[in-house]
């Protein structure tokens, strides 16, 4: 450790002069470099109006973003509820109520049960075995 | 210090002091408004712009066995208009026309709603009103496109089951409002919870026109779908069998019907068909409908929920007893002169008055003699003999295959100790004084026809939540008689239909084993039957288990004349439809 005299110097340093004391009063230092009042104001100016342009820009950028969603989500909504109309409509034509009342109207009739005749086949094997479909 | 100087640093004084008040003034104001105020005026603002959205989950459908749709989700529009906001948007001037050209607009797209219902409603001093709710989707592209002022649509998802009434007592129907949507009766009931899945929130902004922003906090949890459920009910043979119930119900002047097919193999339910029954799109408009002969809402399964004297189809039931016992055999005799007299309990005649003489226990199932079954209940089996099977057979139990089920009930010594009598046991041998749904009927039969292993009867096939997948497999409930005994009665039900009262129930190119039933109840005229049939086909390889039951009858009260044609009807579409290789050629 060691004390300010010590470390400019102690009492051999030469004390500056008044006027260049003055102006180095008057002048800052930011970073690293000297700048003077005015100099200061322009580019701290200009660095909050390129801050401000950046977040505006950002924010436009956002909103433009959200906007889209928006309309992706509206978008999306839509088709799904178009996808889930097609749905209804592909299981109302695919009921059987339907399927009879389309085949009623091209002229069919359903089959008669007592008009089924069996036919005897001689040395026809039995077939054991069902339709697999059976299993519900 | 001259005169105009001190006035002049008095007026600056005064401007001064001016400005402090005016400064103070401000602080004050400031100090209210953010420090007094701040915390409820900045929840305030937060509530105008965060809002918590619920998201709705999507209702798990409903699919047949052959994964069509039985029950499913749309979004249909409700209209709303705005009152208050009209008459603000339209000065006295121009309100009248305006609001004639916007009725008159409004009632040509929707016709249903009157113009003379619109004006009223325009001069409600509400914010809101909903004019018409579940519009056609071609209505909503028509008031879209108009962007008529001071109407908005609203969407909301609605219920829909494609099928109409098919199966609907299976279904049962959902109760929906502007809050939330409830499985009532049916499988949309008893699986309400799996179905409605999980609604989500979502917390954001959002802006004047309530549209989230994705700028700034925001917080979702995610809606979780409902479950989708296959059953095993067929939708084709449902609508089959349902349409043919409906028509034999009509025919034959009758209350009610129920049909139900049962996969012998597994226990599955094939079809299983109520009349009367209800369109669960529009259930409001069946609200005083009944079934059950009149004493319980439409809206029931009555193959589960309508419990009856199953009469003589339990003739078999006391037969299995006695055979699985080896008290009896198919061939065993007794002499049957048309009534039986019991020391301990009244008198029982056959239901015809008609004596056989010797008679065979087959015979006594031919000819549907109550004689023959009271003989065997009362004579040969007795109570601790024959109670045992009935409960073996599940009645007085409930199957579990819905939640709004029926168990049934009879008297036993043990049950009913002070009001049995040995009455009942012979009554009940031949299907009176015992109470039970035809599902555990049919499901007797089943145990029969499956060698006396009774499998557990199921609706449910998959359930599919969220990729989650659970597949019913066939249980076995318990093995109620021996596989001798259940291919002897099989024999004897065999011959009852083709020698017996079943005879009108024969499918051709197939044989059956079946017994039909003409149950009355007391207190109630003898020509007000339960007629029924019930039995299984092919009888050499059963596949299905049908039931037939038509419910009071005008034309023809019997079951061998009411209930064995649409037997044959069903059994005959089943086979075809699963085709089934015929058994008698």
């Amino acid at each position: 450790m060691y004390s300010l005299n010590k470390r400019i110097g102690g009492n051999r340093a030469v004390p500056p002069r008044p006027i260049l004391a003055a102006k180095r009063r008057r002048q800052l230092h930011p970073f690293f470099f000297s700048m003077g009042p005015v100099a200061l104001c322009i580019s701290s100016t200009l660095l909050i109006g390129l801050m401000a342009i950046l977040y505006l820009t950002q924010l436009g950028q956002a909103v433009t973003a959200n906007q889209r969603m928006q309309d992706y989500q509206a978008q999306q909504a839509i088709l799904r509820r178009q996808n889930q109309d097609l749905v209804y409509v592909i299981s109302q034509e695919q009921s059987p109520q339907y399927i009879a009342g389309a085949a009623k109207a091209l002229g069919l009739v359903p089959a008669d049960p007592k008009a089924v005749h069996m036919l005897n086949v001689k040395d026809l094997e039995h077939i054991r075995e069902i339709d697999p479909h059976i299993q519900p | 210090m001259s005169v105009e100087l001190r006035r002049a640093r008095n007026r600056q004084m005064l401007i001064f002091l001016l400005v402090c008040v005016g400064m103070v003034t401000l602080m004050g104001r400031l100090y209210y408004w953010q420090i007094v105020r701040g915390d409820s005026l900045a929840q305030v603002a937060a509530n105008e712009h965060i809002q918590n959205q619920i998201l709705n989950a999507p209702r798990g459908v409903v699919y047949d066995a052959r994964e069509h749709l039985l029950a499913t989700n749309v979004v249909r529009d409700d209209v709303y208009i705005e009152p208050i906001q009209f008459s603000a948007d339209h000065g006295p001037d121009i309100f009248q026309s305006a609001l004639e050209e916007l009725v008159s607009t409004l009632h040509r797209i929707l016709p249903s709603v009157s113009e003379e219902i619109l004006y009223k409603d325009f001069n409600l001093e509400l914010q809101t009103v909903r004019i018409a709710s579940r519009i056609d989707p071609a209505q909503s592209a028509q008031l879209r496109s108009l962007q008529l002022p001071n109407i908005f649509l609203e969407p909301r998802t609605w219920r829909i089951y494609p099928g109409g009434s098919l199966a609907a007592q299976v279904l049962g129907y959902v109760q929906q409002d502007d809050q939330k949507s409830v499985g009532v009766y049916g499988i949309e009931r008893q699986y309400d919870q799996l179905l409605a899945g999980r609604p989500g929130s979502f917390t954001a902004e959002f802006d004047l026109s309530g549209n989230p922003l994705v700028v700034g906090a925001s917080a979702e949890q995610p809606a979780v779908s409902g479950a989708d459920l296959t059953l095993t009910i067929d939708g084709t043979m449902q609508y089959i069998a349902q349409t043919a119930l409906a028509n034999a119900v009509k025919e034959l002047d009758a209350k009610s019907g129920t049909a139900i097919v049962v996969n012998v193999r597994t226990g599955a339910i094939v079809v299983m068909a109520g009349v009367p029954t209800f369109d669960p799109n529009d259930y409001s408009k069946s609200a005083t409908l009944t079934g059950c002969l009149g004493q319980e809402s439409v809206f029931f399964n009555p193959a589960v929920y309508c419990a009856y004297e199953p009469g003589s189809t339990l003739k078999a039931v006391t037969m299995a007893a006695a055979l699985d016992q080896g008290l009896i055999t198919p061939d065993t005799t007794f002499n049957d002169p048309g009534y039986r007299t019991f020391n301990d309990a009244p008198v029982v005649v056959n239901w015809n008055g008609l004596g056989y003489g010797t008679e065979s226990m087959t015979q006594v199932l031919e000819h549907s003699a109550n004689v023959g079954a009271a003989y065997v209940a009362h004579d040969i089996l007795g109570p601790k003999r024959y109670y045992p099977y009935l409960a073996k057979f599940g009645f007085g139990q409930a199957t579990g295959i819905s939640s709004q089920e029926e168990t049934g009930l009879y008297r036993t010594p043990w049950n009913s100790p002070k009001i049995w009598t040995p009455g009942d046991l012979t009554r009940q041998a031949f299907g009176q004084s015992i109470e039970a749904t035809p599902l555990q009927v049919a499901m007797a039969y089943e145990a029969i026809a499956n060698g006396g292993v009774m499998m557990r009867s199921y609706l449910l096939a998959v359930c599919n939540n969220n990729g989650h997948v659970v597949t019913t497999q066939p249980e076995v409930l318990r093995r109620v008689i021996s596989a001798r005994a259940a291919m002897l009665l099989t024999g004897m039900l065999r011959h009852s239909a083709t020698d017996g009262f079943a005879r009108p129930a024969q499918v051709p190119g197939y044989t059956i084993a079946a017994k039909t039933g003409t149950a009355t109840t007391q207190g109630i005229p003898k020509d007000k039957t339960e007629a029924s049939v019930v039995g299984f086909i092919p009888a050499t390889n059963p596949q299905f288990v049908v039931l037939v039951k038509i419910d009071q009858p005008q034309n023809t009260i019997y079951g061998a004349t009411a209930a064995a044609p649409l037997w044959k009807y069903i059994g005959q579409q089943l086979m075809w439809y699963y085709h089934v290789p015929p058994d008698a050629v």
